[in-house]
């Protein structure tokens, strides 16, 4: 009897919230890690870590940090997607491998052009085995994509068996080398690259039909399967949506490190649904933000340089990082009420009920 | 609000959270101040291996002897933490950077960025990646295969074995640096009278070596002595030798390349005779001198003038001097 007097309340007092025009949890929601994002880079103004032309706001140094958050910023943003959608794909790592492996060999064979429609067209092929995988056969996609990481993986090892895959010095000029070092005023072309995947991954999430089914899929996938949404359409779409990413990222990524075997970016998976989650998006699916993923992106990029520039030992920035995301989704669940904070919900049940019975 | 409430507790973890991230980080920044304009930047392979560690304990001894600030960057054994925290190094404004690289052919963005800014580029061991660095310091391994031939001849003769035929296990073909031991080792060993009956890679990979060894054996059972390009496929050939049947380092003399505790032990116990020592506290050092001849518009003296390499010099480690290599 009591729980239900709570739920009865809810509602209402949700309402009283927001007639008072701002809420905290909704602005969490909305802004939390965007806002973390901004403090953390007050913070690095104002430590100014670095050497002697040293500061962070050194324009050298963003259009660094620019340019390597933009690989794990891209995939992190189609992640974004298959998280939302419930799903996600442990695979991006050893796509990202092969599809950068491929990408250098074709560079070999072919040049600039070959290199880069290798590099996108095998990214989509990892995404097609995927959604085939999910979709066709019905494997579960943690099991499917799992599965996919080794395989991708060790094919990417059997293609460098004669040693890692390379652009050669001599070869950074060209087109493709191009790639991860050209910059306009300070911004990496790879940069300009990962805004406009978000610009076009914001508008199909927010602004077509088919964003709108991903999201209900993922908020409910009985209530969107009788709303006549196909589930192995908007699978299918998610899966090779990410394989079209990991290629646009192999591009920004192997372009500027110019080197790649089957090893390459081992953990990149869980990076990039870090990334995802701590920007907002919830496992359970329906939940995520596209701005929260690409501020999350960006909070862990800045916070790497800040612990390069502090000369911070490498166990403490695992430490804090895995801190950082525990923090973040502790915050979250206060928010959301998940299941796990029930002792706090009793408490506060039991508040309510008092000042219920009180008022 | 209820909600507001909730978002109180909330708010207060994160700020908590945000204090104790500034805290830690910022209680770092006032390490390794010296009173000097130069710094010096070093990359180091990985902090988790002994080898790097003496590699950089030696540079930043170096560097601060000189008066100059030292600043490190770990690449924790991945590629892409290499190119970006080597560029990071760049950016902040070091003088210098010294390099020893996860993956060198990853080291194309780094050198271009140095380039761009003048900054010298050092590379220590592993290799240069065809890149357009100022100078590579390595280990003397060609050398050091001359030394193992020089103390297998030697020892042969002391215990009174008469063939003179001996094997030659390499490491995996495209470890270019690694391959000058069993150069050095073979062109020394052949010139000594000797014949070197069995050649083959045994890919830095223990197990592998262990079969070469007993093939070998098998081919050829009056096989003098053993050498391999480095220690873990010596302790291996070693065993190899003990369950063929016979005594190793008494009927077979086997020697090893890097110093690596397990030869040690394996010297003192008398199954492996001797190994070649590298010396990478020495060797980051060295790459301090070249940084400080080059910052002084210097010209660096190369033991190989195309590839800008320089030697540094290796250890012959027996059981004479093995105690003081033991930690």
């Amino acid at each position: 009897m009591t729980s239900a007097d709570v739920q009865k309340r809810t509602p209402l007092t949700a309402l009283a919230d927001r007639a008072r025009g701002f809420h905290l949890g909704t602005f969490w929601d909305r802004w939390g890690i965007t806002a973390v994002f901004v403090i953390l880079v007050i913070a690095a103004i104002i430590i100014q870590p670095g050497v002697d032309r040293g500061a962070f706001l050194n324009i050298l140094n963003i259009t660094s940090l620019l340019k390597e958050a933009s690989y794990l910023g891209i995939v992190a943003c189609a992640m974004t997607f298959a998280v939302i959608n419930g799903t996600f794909d442990l695979s991006v790592g050893g796509q990202l491998a092969l599809t950068s492996i491929v990408s250098l060999l074709a560079f070999g064979i072919g040049g600039s052009g070959l290199a880069i429609a290798a590099a996108i067209g095998t990214g989509i092929a990892c995404g097609l085995v995927n959604s085939l995988l999910v979709t066709a056969m019905r494997v579960p996609p943690f099991v499917a994509t799992l599965g996919m990481l080794f395989v991708f993986r060790g094919i990417g090892t059997l293609l460098t068996a004669d040693g890692p895959a390379k652009l050669p010095y001599a070869d950074f000029g060209s087109v493709f080398g191009q790639i991860g070092k050209i910059s306009f005023g300070g911004i990496p072309l790879v940069f300009v690259i990962m805004v406009v995947f978000f610009g076009v991954g914001f508008v199909i999430l927010r602004r077509t039909g088919l964003g709108r089914q991903v999201i209900a899929f993922g908020s409910s996938p009985a209530a969107a399967k009788f709303s006549g949404i196909s589930a192995t359409k908007i699978r299918f779409f998610v899966f090779v949506f990410l394989g079209l990413s990991v290629g646009i990222a192999a591009l920004t990524y192997v372009t500027r490190i110019g080197t790649a075997d089957g090893a390459a970016q081992d953990g990149f998976e869980l990076r990039v649904i870090t990334a995802a989650v701590l920007g907002g998006a919830s496992l359970q699916g329906g939940k995520g933000s596209l701005v929260g993923t690409f501020s999350a992106v960006m909070l862990v990029t800045v916070l790497n340089d800040l612990f390069r520039d502090l000369q911070v030992d490498s166990a403490w920035q695992r430490i804090i990082l895995g801190c950082v995301l525990v923090v973040a989704l502790a915050i979250d669940g206060l928010r959301t009420k998940f299941p796990g904070f029930s002792v706090f919900r009793r408490v506060t049940a039991l508040r309510d009920q008092r000042m219920a019975s009180a008022g | 609000m209820k909600h507001t409430k909730k978002w109180l507790v909330a708010a207060a973890i994160a700020t908590s959270a945000a204090v104790a991230l500034t805290g830690c980080t910022g209680a770092t920044t006032d390490d390794g101040a010296a009173d000097s304009d130069i710094t010096v930047g070093f990359s180091v392979y990985d902090m988790q291996y002994e080898f790097f560690q003496a590699m950089a304990a030696g540079t930043k001894e170096a560097v601060e002897a000189n008066g100059w600030k030292y600043v490190e960057h770990d690449e924790k054994s991945d590629e892409n933490e290499m190119v970006t925290g080597a560029i990071a190094l760049l950016d902040s404004g070091i003088d210098v950077l010294i390099i020893s690289p996860f993956k060198p052919d990853a080291l194309g963005s780094i050198v271009d960025h140095a380039k761009e800014l003048g900054v010298p580029v050092i590379v220590d061991d592993i290799g240069g990646g065809g890149t357009d660095y100022d100078a590579i310091v390595v280990s003397d391994n060609k050398d050091g295969g001359v030394q193992a031939a020089g103390y297998i001849d030697e020892t042969v003769q002391a215990l009174g074995l008469t063939s003179k035929k001996v094997v030659s296990i390499t490491c995996q073909p495209d470890a270019v640096y690694a391959a000058q031991r069993n150069i050095g080792y073979e062109d020394q060993i052949t010139s000594l009278g000797y014949e070197v009956a069995t050649s083959l890679s045994g890919d830095s990979d223990a197990t592998k070596a262990y079969t070469i060894m007993k093939d070998a054996l098998a081919k050829d059972p009056d096989v003098s002595a053993v050498f391999a390009c480095n220690d873990d496929m010596a302790v291996a050939a070693s065993n190899a030798i003990a369950d063929a049947g016979k005594v190793p380092g008494k009927d077979i003399v086997v020697v090893g390349y890097n110093g690596d505790p397990s030869a040690l032990e394996a010297i003192q116990a008398g199954t492996v005779n001797a190994t070649v020592a590298q010396d990478p506290n020495g060797m980051g050092k060295l790459t301090v001198e070249l940084a400080k001849t080059l910052l002084d518009g210097g010209k660096i003296t190369f033991g190989d003038d195309e590839n800008r390499e320089v030697y540094n010099p290796v250890t012959l480690v027996t059981s004479d001097n093995v105690a003081d290599f033991v930690k």
